[in-house]
């Protein structure tokens, strides 16, 4: 584990040193990342210009979604690159000098391809973060900074464990299915407003089989004190970690199932 | 003529290869139409109308966009880029047709295929799930078809001019990155022009973005009426030339810096 762990930060350094060489790219694609990520915000704040709240949602409230989930993408995001480049290391046939290395699969492909650029997606997520706090009157207590800690990581892992499922289904399509997509960047969409606005079949399918609706629903109620129309019980709001860590567990068993059907692509 | 229209049959080909990458994005539009669709309606909840649109209009926007977003290559449309990347733009070049209307033909091609593929099925899938009406005017499905190609002629001069910046930054991640940011912002996909706030809105309309989403939509739900069609027309055509031109321009000053080496 520990001889795992030095291994994945020496190669994720490499990559670090070998981006910055290019510094003034760098610069422009994570300022662009941050621009980017920060106009679909603006569009928020345009919404909420015309609409007062969404089910008794002000756009504080959902800046605060916004940010919880911002973060936790944006974090699964810069470390999961490599899962997402699954496909490509399959089709190229660079996946079979994975296999013959003494190293996890797993590690090797979490470290294969971290783009720090995308530190301007987590930036982001901060910013908004930040914004909301200072708008609302939230009466922080220790309990709420541990829940607040506890399900950014806890999100992150969930997005972390969704990249994952979706590479290890690209063992058998080799194409990287853009239905990944749908709760990737789709998930992350969805956390950014409260869980009522939607249908209860969603609601439902995100609750109990991705359940994203760990990612800053619930954490927002707990530490915005609001109640919950859904009438969950409210020890789930506590839960994120601890859901976060089994749906990693489940995305490892896919990992580990696709892994032993790898077959090369022939190339 | 008939090698465009050759071309535009290849360009429609091509795109129909990727029969699951067509399917699976139609799935992920249509998904996330689903998503802004309960955002608007829960919005909706404390406002009647804003900037003339009702939630049935609104509903009707959320799923025309997400149709149009991959006909006008809204997401990154990069197949010039990469020939200049790996050179084949050279021998594109020496073509004898014109470069820049052999693309278009092509992009039309694309575009066919993407309409039948992924605009129609997630508008389908929202109009029997959101219960969307379709307009009844018949001069509205005459002007609709007008409309839908300008905007897709519109999108292809700035996708055009975007491509060729290749020649100049060999890496296009940061530009798509950006370029797709002012596409969604300006183009009205993610809120429309008409709940933009007074003063902006007016400006918003006029830009060649609007040519591409705003304005089919509009009159997709009859906002605009009698002359006013007209006059958007002849907005979305005065674009479409001045896009064309300025890529003309740009692929001129490229050209002078293209260097082939071997052969």
């Amino acid at each position: 584990m520990r001889a795992n762990l030095d291994l994945y930060l020496a190669l994720v350094r490499a990559q670090v040193n070998a981006q910055l060489q290019y510094r003034t790219s760098f610069l422009l694609m994570a300022a662009s990342q941050f621009v980017v990520t920060f106009t679909d915000f603006l569009m928020v704040l345009l919404l909420f210009t015309q609409f007062p709240s969404i089910a008794g949602w002000t756009l504080p409230e959902v800046a605060f979604l916004y940010g919880l989930g911002g973060i936790a993408f944006g974090v699964s995001d810069l470390v999961c690159g490599g899962f997402d480049g699954l496909s490509k290391m399959i089709r190229l046939g660079t996946f079979d000098r994975v296999l013959t290395r003494p190293v996890g699969t797993f590690a090797q492909v979490l470290a294969s391809d971290v783009q720090i650029r995308r530190l301007g997606r987590i930036a982001q997520g901060v910013t908004v973060f930040a914004l909301a706090v200072s708008w609302l009157d939230v009466t922080w207590s220790l309990d709420k900074l541990a829940v607040l800690a506890l399900s950014l990581a806890g999100g992150a892992v969930i997005f972390t464990s969704i990249w994952v499922i979706g590479a290890a289904i690209t063992f058998w399509t080799v194409q990287t299915s853009e239905v990944t997509n749908v709760f990737t960047y789709g998930g992350e969409a969805l956390v950014s407003y409260p869980m009522p606005i939607y249908a209860e079949g969603i609601r439902w399918f995100f609750t109990y089989v991705v359940p994203l609706i760990f990612v800053s629903y619930l954490p927002a109620l707990y530490i915005l004190e609001r109640p919950d129309p859904l009438g969950l019980p409210p020890f789930l709001q506590l839960c994120s970690p601890v859901v976060a860590v089994l749906f990693l567990l489940v995305a490892r068993l896919c990992w580990a199932f696709g892994v032993r059907h790898y077959q090369g692509t022939g190339s | 003529m008939r090698l465009y229209w050759e071309l535009a049959r290849c360009g429609y080909r091509r795109t129909a290869i990727y029969r699951t990458a067509a399917i699976s994005g139609a799935i992920t539009n249509t998904f996330f139409g689903f998503l802004r669709a309960y955002m608007f309606i829960a919005l909706y909840e404390a406002r009647g109308e804003v900037g003339g649109y009702t939630l049935a209009d609104t509903l009707a926007f959320t799923f025309i966009t997400q149709g149009m977003a991959a006909l006008i290559g809204l997401w990154g449309w990069w197949p010039i880029a990469e020939s200049v990347q790996d050179g084949s733009v050279a021998s594109d070049l020496s073509r004898p047709y014109d470069y820049q209307f052999a693309w278009m033909a092509q992009d039309y091609g694309r575009a066919l295929y993407q309409f039948v593929a992924r605009s129609a099925p997630p508008f389908v899938v929202g109009m029997v799930a959101f219960g969307i009406t379709l307009p009844g005017d018949p001069l509205i499905w005459l002007a609709l078809v007008p409309t839908v190609i300008l905007s897709v002629g519109v999108s292809y001069g700035w996708r055009f001019c975007l491509n060729l910046s290749t020649f100049w930054w060999t890496d296009h991640r940061g530009t798509a990155g950006i370029a797709m940011m002012i596409g969604m912002l300006f183009s009205g996909f993610l809120v429309p022009i008409a709940m933009w706030p007074d003063g902006l809105r007016e400006i918003g309309y006029l830009s060649p973005f609007a040519a591409m989403v705003a304005i089919p939509i509009d009159v997709f739900l009859g906002k605009l009426s009698g002359t006013d069609v007209l006059a958007a027309l002849a907005l979305q055509a005065f674009w479409l030339v001045a896009l064309l031109a300025l890529g003309r321009l740009v692929l001129s000053a490229a050209l002078h810096k293209l260097v082939v080496q071997g052969g």
